[in-house]
């Protein structure tokens, strides 16, 4: 018997990366598990990795439109949710300087504003009991150069997490941040020189990055009633990155 | 299958509470457990509860040749670690107009120094890579009237598990500390002497966002998945199981 049977996850960016790996142990684990992805093609290669009780559903998590389609769609078919991930995310590089509009809204666009109204818009469907899951970074409790306006994005999701344990007290829904370090995940490739990475290697207590698989076992634990006194934290899955 | 089958862990004030739920729960996951208490009759009753799988060692943490003592009965029966569970604890209030020598002195050798020399000497039995945990508390975070060396001697717990995941560099031992918020277990019937129980819970469920206490089982959940490979890449971190009190 799975930690997770019965239950509905909706995880968008989960076409990729460790949200995809999450999707997958979901499943693994019971779990009937709506993904979102902007890229029909990635989002088709997910929902064919991930095998059964999954539905892909293409949209931007920055777009709130594409929100709304995403939970109608949702409450079409299951009518209920009890666990929602919300992993779309996105940063690049750019240092104070050399920070334009576009690169702040872009990223707090979708970081921010666009977890904020995923949860928003999930919370009428949201089981009593269920539990809530934002990727954070470790990046939001260090100071890595370039990476200013990604860092702070992340951050303010530790700080939702503050106010809406309190908002959402009475309702049983627990809210938690999980903090990912350094992954060997396709973005990381697109995102990290060569020179980064072992930067990153260097710097971390467990020696080596971690795998998508290693995020996804931790989300299991905040999806599942194992974590069911944990809330409002920022979990570390960082190999001990921001620990020292 | 269990999470923890084959391993061997050693969690001590296993004899009760939030140490005695984790031991159980170990087991039932496939693990064997050595527990440590003070006081002979608990530890019994608790080898009882267990079950299986489960060896009691009658020790004072505070005194390092009863650590050497939980070492040595280790290496004679199973000869490594795995798991280290320090959790041993007590609570004892004292604002700090009042507070005396003998309070702090009880209150850091339990609980910021036996966690050092615990480690310390189970160190060479760790010998597969392993999982040390250290059961800090919310409070660690937090500023609670009356409780100056309690809160402090969690702080510096917080404190080793940073310095240690470094330490541990290549070695595969992950270190972490598991900070639990206030949980339903024979410690509170200790916060003063008068056993104000009821105020004392009173007070506290005002301030947990979850609206209850713990359940010593949640800790001990929390407790299994920092042990198990499920939280393979989670080192020099501090989970709190609080329920969200020191959250807000």
């Amino acid at each position: 018997m799975g930690k997770l049977e019965g239950k509905v996850a909706v995880i968008t960016g989960g076409s990729s990366g460790l949200a995809l790996a999450s999707a997958k142990r979901f499943v693994e684990e019971g779990a009937y598990v709506f993904i979102t992805g902007r890229r029909q093609e990635t989002l088709d290669e997910a929902v064919k990795l991930i095998g059964r009780n999954v539905t892909g559903v293409r949209g931007d998590a920055a777009n709130l439109d594409d929100l709304d389609r995403l939970f109608k769609i949702v409450k079409r078919e299951k009518g209920k949710i009890d666990i929602l991930y919300a992993s779309a995310g996105w940063g690049e590089a750019v240092p104070l300087g050399e920070i334009t509009e576009q690169h702040f809204d872009a990223v707090f666009g979708l970081n921010t504003r666009g977890t904020l109204f995923t949860v928003q818009k999930a919370l009428p469907l949201f089981n009593d009991g269920g539990s809530i899951i934002m990727t954070g970074s470790v990046a939001s409790v260090k100071g890595f150069p370039g990476f200013g306006v990604y860092a702070a994005s992340k951050a303010a999701l530790r700080s939702f997490a503050r106010t809406w344990l309190n908002e959402l007290k009475g309702r049983n829904i627990r809210v938690n941040v999980l903090g990912p370090g350094p992954i060997a995940t396709p973005m990381q490739e697109e995102v990290l020189t060569e020179e980064a990475k072992e930067m990153f290697e260097s710097l971390i207590p467990r020696g080596k990055m971690g795998q998508p698989e290693e995020i996804a076992t931790v989300a299991l634990f905040l999806a599942s009633d194992d974590s069911s006194f944990v809330n409002g934290v920022e979990l570390s899955v960082d190999g001990g990155l921001s620990a020292i | 299958m269990g999470t923890l089958e084959g391993k061997v862990a050693v969690i001590t004030g296993g004899n009760s509470g939030i140490g005695l739920a984790t031991a159980k729960r170990f087991v039932e996951e496939g693990a064997y457990v050595f527990i440590t208490g003070r006081r002979k009759p608990e530890l019994d009753k608790a080898v009882e509860y267990i079950g299986k799988n489960v060896t009691a060692v009658p020790g004072d943490l505070s005194k390092l040749q009863d650590i050497d003592g939980i070492a040595a009965a280790v290496t004679t029966t199973k000869g490594v670690v795995d798991i280290i569970v320090s959790n041993a604890g007590f609570t004892e209030q004292a604002p700090l107009d009042t507070l005396t020598p003998e309070h702090f002195d009880k209150t850091f050798n339990l609980m910021a120094r036996a966690p050092v020399f615990l480690v310390q000497k189970l160190l060479p039995l760790i010998s597969r890579g392993g999982s040390i945990i250290l059961v800090s508390s919310a409070m660690h975070v937090m500023g609670i009237p009356n409780h100056t060396a309690y809160a402090a001697a969690k702080a510096a717990l917080r404190s080793y598990a940073r310095t240690w995941a470094a330490e541990f560099k290549g070695r595969g031992i992950r270190v972490n500390t598991l900070s639990p918020g206030v949980t339903d277990t024979p410690i509170l019937d200790s916060q003063s002497e008068e056993h104000r129980r009821d105020e004392v819970v009173r007070m506290y469920l005002n301030m947990i966002p979850i609206g209850r206490l713990a359940e010593a089982v949640e800790i001990a959940n929390a407790a299994v998945f920092l042990g198990s490979e499920q939280s393979s890449y989670v080192t020099g971190a501090d989970l709190m199981a609080d329920g969200g009190v020191g959250q807000v």
